[in-house]
């Protein structure tokens, strides 16, 4: 072994016992988390009228961390179009025999329910907007590999993905000014005036299955224009 | 208890998959170990009562982490 690999494992190694040793002494010791733990998950229901505590934290009390992680996705995405520029957008995948091509073209439709239920069901039960998104691109990849990159381009305009995740982006910020018009704070849910509606039922929870539904455009579109960008080729 | 040994056990598992991840030869099996370890690692988040976090690193690390790191290994290959 090299001696850069050597100092390089050493420094891998101290550092993550180092993480160890402190996560084991805040969860030992404790801190002063717990009570705005506890605030948080005892008030969530009231707070939003969403049943699913977690997606309530993530797009009700902690909406702008939301809108943070989406700027990321938003700056890789923007990257790779940027890293792949002038390429065509069409691969070369050939596509598989005629047999898996049928048995995906069957599965495909029960594939799209589940990533439709994911978001829909977002404020209900575990899952949301961006397990829902990340479902769905995996699909488009599925199909592409299945049918071949020529019949997907055709299908799904590589750089129509694109421009979708951008308008998406942009209707995430105007559901959070939505709250600022209305005279309380930025993407605010309940105090905006959006119907609580009755705990548990499908359309409940104001805000939150829009923001479900944005992200899983968003996600979507996102992580599919990620891999068609990386399956082009570079134009001649 | 008994449950308390096999969370013991996949935690030794995710643990051994991702040193295989970096040890074993060649790209593409190191691609396919490094799935293997996302789902270990959405089990365990499954075991912890976190499902919203194993649907995201099941559907992130095992599905589309392993799409997009075979299709650039290709390309690197094809460039060759």
């Amino acid at each position: 072994m090299k001696m850069g690999h050597a100092a390089a494992a050493i420094i891998a190694l101290a550092s993550s016992a180092a993480v160890l040793t402190l996560t084991l002494v805040f969860a030992v010791t404790g801190g002063e988390a717990p009570q705005l733990a506890g605030a948080m998950t005892s008030g969530s229901v009231a707070a939003s009228g969403s049943v699913n505590v977690v997606t309530t934290i993530l797009l009700d009390f902690r909406s702008l961390d939301t809108l943070g992680e989406a700027s990321v996705i938003f700056a890789s995405v923007a990257c790779v179009g940027v890293l792949f520029r002038g390429s065509r957008r069409i691969g070369t995948e050939p596509g598989l025999g005629v047999l898996v091509r049928r048995s995906v073209g069957y599965l495909s439709a029960l594939f799209l329910l589940f990533p439709l239920y994911i978001v829909a069901h977002g404020h209900l039960s575990p899952g949301g907007g961006f397990q829902g998104g990340v479902s769905l691109a995996v699909l488009l990849i599925l199909l592409t590999v299945a049918y071949g990159s020529r019949p997907m381009a055709t299908a799904v305009d590589p750089s129509r993905l694109h421009m979708t995740e951008s308008l998406s982006a942009l209707g995430f910020l105007m559901a959070g000014f939505v709250g600022v018009l209305q005279g309380t704070s930025f993407l605010a849910n309940a105090a905006a005036g959006f119907p609580r509606g009755v705990p548990g039922s499908l359309l409940s929870g104001g805000l939150i299955p829009v923001l479900n539904a944005i992200i899983g455009v968003k996600v979507a579109s996102g992580l599919g224009s990620i891999f068609f960008d990386f399956q082009s080729e570079r134009g001649e | 208890m008994g449950l308390e040994v096999v969370f013991l056990g996949l935690l030794v598992l995710i643990v051994v998959s991702a040193l295989g991840a970096v040890l074993v030869r060649g790209y593409i099996t190191s691609v396919v170990v490094l799935s293997v370890f996302s789902v270990l690692t959405t089990v365990s988040f499954a075991f912890m009562h976190a499902v919203d976090v194993a649907m995201a690193e099941a559907a992130i690390g095992a599905g589309l982490m392993t799409a997009i790191f075979v299709t650039a290994i290709d390309r690197i290959r094809g460039q060759r």
